[in-house]
């Protein structure tokens, strides 16, 4: 058993990599993106939050392995050749947008408008006022929830083998393939998912403590 | 997940391209049909160019295959691509353009296989795809270069190693086999009153036997043969096949020259003047030597 997984180590670092990239450029992407959008759906006025609304709710109503496949065998017939890692970072990362816009709706709207407008009666810039008063407080309810969607970006991931990119369960499939054991492949996939999102773990609380001091003081 | 392989025995299941992922790759690529048809009729006014020459400029061949099951497609222990399929690949590429290296491999899921080839992903599928009517009526095959069958894999430690023994055992001999609609009819061919035990995947097909919950798997030929040669302390061909089924590459449909060039190099490989990469393939992946082409009636 162990001999296997020693064996199957070095078969697992590119994909792990890769798997690692896939779910950063998603979070990097997602986050940058919803926050806008998110921000632009909680003040904005409505005939640009409707399409904003419409896009968060249709990708979150689409199982995420059709978007995949719907983004892989879609944007090549609209003349826009994406390679199949671009493509399925592509789809995880709208898929992954259309929650973060809501968790930062969420977040944003939970804080008194009270807040807004006293921050906008001394006189401080929209920015100012999103910067120094909505965003501090805010934060605190944004961490929980999107430090969970973080760990499943991570899961999710494995998605992107259903399009031929080997990550960390596509080469964990390959190992498999080649020397038909699969127990300690799957033993060993499930240690190193759990090391991964353990680390995220304890790194999200770290931040939630931290901010929650801020605020505080 | 894991990558579905393909069954011998149940082509109403297989014409659905794989089942559930199958559906959803399907409905992903008809997404953009409707987009994609304006283009189509605008290549229709043009008489459309052959894939032979497009991949002939392009300089290189792009082939869809897979890389999770030995002896078919997996990589070896540098981590290259190998198997009966990479094999056929190299083959082709040695006929495009004199250089087996000249190709790239698009891996994909079996259940990406047709929808792969139907939107241009790839110029050619070569991944143990089973020549059935339903699937010809969506993409072209080529002629077949391997006859696939079922095979009973036992372990020196189960209670029953043979076929014969197997069948004497009757109702006291478990079988695992791949879940599928057929699969209760496969095992029942060769073992009549086995308990069946239908599992998800072919590696756990194995697993099962190998732990004990299972005195045989019933899976494919080839992987018998393979796994029996490579750890014949694990395994033990139990010495019964049947129900063959034909293995080719698949290509898009009305595109004559591209399936008559590759039939060609298909059959100069099998029948004709080089069959030296086929045969080293059928030797190192099946243990077979296919017979010596002799001069006169053609063999085909």
């Amino acid at each position: 058993m162990i001999d296997a997984m020693i064996y199957a180590l070095p078969f697992l670092w590119d994909g792990f990599l890769i798997t690692l990239a896939v779910s950063g450029i998603v979070v990097a992407a997602s986050l940058a993106l919803g926050l806008v959008f998110g921000v632009i759906l909680a003040f904005g006025p409505v005939w640009i939050g409707l399409p904003i609304r419409v896009f968060a709710d249709t990708v979150r109503a689409i199982p995420l392995i059709v978007l995949i496949f719907t983004v892989y065998y879609g944007l090549p017939a609209l003349q826009v050749p994406l390679s199949p890692f671009w493509a399925a970072v592509a789809a995880l990362a709208a898929f992954k947008t259309g929650h973060v816009i809501e968790i930062v709706r969420g977040a944003i709207t939970s804080i008194h408008p009270g807040q807004m407008e006293a921050a906008k009666s001394i006189g401080l810039t929209f920015l100012e006022r999103l910067v120094y008063v909505v965003f501090p407080q805010a934060v605190r309810c944004f961490l929980p929830p999107w430090i969970n969607s973080v760990t499943d970006s991570v899961k999710g991931s494995a998605l992107v083998s259903l399009v031929g990119v080997v990550d960390l369960m596509m080469a964990i499939q390959q190992v498999i393939g080649r020397t038909y054991q699969p127990m300690p492949l799957y033993i060993l996939g499930a240690m190193i998912y759990i090391a991964v999102n353990a680390a995220l773990s304890v790194a999200s609380r770290r931040l939630e403590a931290r901010f929650a001091a801020t605020v505080a003081t | 997940m894991t990558e579905r392989k393909d069954r011998p025995d149940a082509p109403a299941a297989e014409a659905d391209i794989g089942g559930r992922r199958g559906a959803l790759a399907a409905l992903g690529a008809a997404a953009f049909v409707g987009m994609a048809a304006t283009a189509e009729k605008a290549a229709a006014q043009a008489p459309r160019e052959s894939l032979l020459r497009t991949v002939i400029s392009r300089g290189r061949l792009i082939v869809g295959t897979g890389s999770t099951n030995a002896p078919w497609h997996f990589e070896d222990e540098r981590g290259q691509l190998t198997g009966m399929d990479i094999a056929m690949a190299r083959i082709l590429a040695s006929g495009l353009f004199d250089d087996p290296n000249k190709v790239e491999f698009v891996r994909q899921d079996p259940a990406q296989r047709i929808p792969n080839i139907n939107t241009g992903r790839v110029d050619i599928v070569i991944q143990f795809m089973t020549i059935n009517p339903q699937r010809a009526q969506l993409v072209a095959f080529s002629r077949p270069y391997y006859a696939e069958g079922v095979a009973l894999l036992t372990s020196p430690r189960s209670r029953f190693k043979t076929y014969a023994e197997l069948r004497a055992a009757g109702a006291q001999a478990r079988a695992s086999v791949l879940q599928n609609a057929g699969a209760d009819a496969l095992v029942k061919d060769a073992l009549p009153d086995a308990q069946v035990m239908q599992l998800d995947t072919q590696a756990n097909v194995i697993q099962a036997m190998e732990s004990g919950r299972a005195d045989v798997a019933v899976v494919d030929l080839s992987t018998v043969r393979w796994l029996v040669r490579r750890t014949p302390d694990r395994y033990v061909d139990a010495g019964h096949s049947y129900r063959s089924q034909l293995y080719g590459a698949a290509m898009r449909q009305s595109d004559p020259d591209w399936l008559n060039f590759v039939n060609a190099v298909f059959n100069v490989n099998m029948f004709g003047h080089v069959s030296e990469a086929y045969d080293a393939a059928m030797k190192e992946f099946f243990n077979i030597d296919p017979r010596p082409r002799t001069p006169g009636f053609p063999p085909i």
